[in-house]
């Protein structure tokens, strides 16, 4: 009996080291599965992300906003084809065909083209690459966000043209270099 | 009913703010957008019509904030 309550504390304090090393392990393996998400993350979204923990109140990454990916894909065809009913414009194969004043855009995945006459679409075209500051947007939602500030401000498509890596506000106010 | 105001990002859409706008202060609600506009140049537009919203009122209930974009 003498011998059994040293054997019990030894057996608990065995049982206490093992519980505490295993969380040390378990918090290293944890950061290094994390941290790699954390930094691909490019300048703009940098600059944004501090903010959207104060508004969203959550941290950044798909996993803490709960966002299911292949869901957001999804949800990004659907805020297209939304989108492309409020700007009026219409599908064209991969394109899609955007009448502001005179002018006929051709939108397609983060590519523009700005017909020389609307009316003949044998006349030629200046063509011009666009991209969000977000990597890995869904492209329905980069084509989406092209229509609306197109339909806005038809003069982005010569700043996009000739100011390349400049990012501009759907306004055309310039906003920063995005690379 | 709930308003929302959202975005498009890296992981596709994502709600920004909700508030009911039966009872929110609007004033709050443009303070937040403006702050959002001056770090990120996000400009707000009603998903309802498609336009370009200067001032939130309570008759907008859908708001997309688009980022800008750069030429390339």
């Amino acid at each position: 009996m003498e011998f059994a309550v040293p054997t019990v504390i030894a057996l608990l304090a065995l049982v206490a080291w093992r519980l505490v090393f295993a969380g040390i392990q378990g918090r290293t393996q944890l950061e290094e599965i994390t941290r790699p998400q954390q930094e691909q993350d490019n300048v703009l979204e940098q600059r944004v992300r501090p903010y959207m923990r104060v508004i969203a109140g959550g941290g950044w990454n798909a996993g803490s906003y709960g966002i299911d990916l292949i869901g957001a894909e999804s949800r990004s065809d659907s805020y297209l084809r939304r989108i492309v009913t409020l700007v009026g414009a219409t599908k064209r194969g991969n394109s899609y065909v955007l009448d502001v004043g005179t002018k006929r855009f051709l939108v397609r995945d983060r590519s523009v083209r700005r017909m020389r006459n609307a009316s003949d679409p044998k006349c030629g075209y200046e063509e011009t690459c666009f991209y969000s500051g977000f990597q890995g947007m869904p492209k329905g939602e980069q084509i989406a966000c092209a229509l609306m500030q197109l339909r806005r401000n038809p003069q982005l498509f010569d700043r996009w043209m000739i100011q390349r890596d400049i990012a501009f506000k759907a306004d055309g106010q310039l906003f920063d270099r995005v690379r | 009913m709930k308003a929302k105001i959202l975005t498009f990002s890296s992981v596709g859409d994502t709600t920004l703010l909700e508030y009911d706008p039966a009872t929110a202060d609007m004033e709050e609600v443009n303070r937040v957008i403006a702050e959002y506009e001056a770090k990120t140049g996000a400009q707000p537009f009603d998903l309802t019509t498609g336009e370009r919203i200067e001032k939130v009122t309570r008759a907008e209930t859908e708001i997309l904030m688009v980022h800008p974009l750069a030429g390339g």
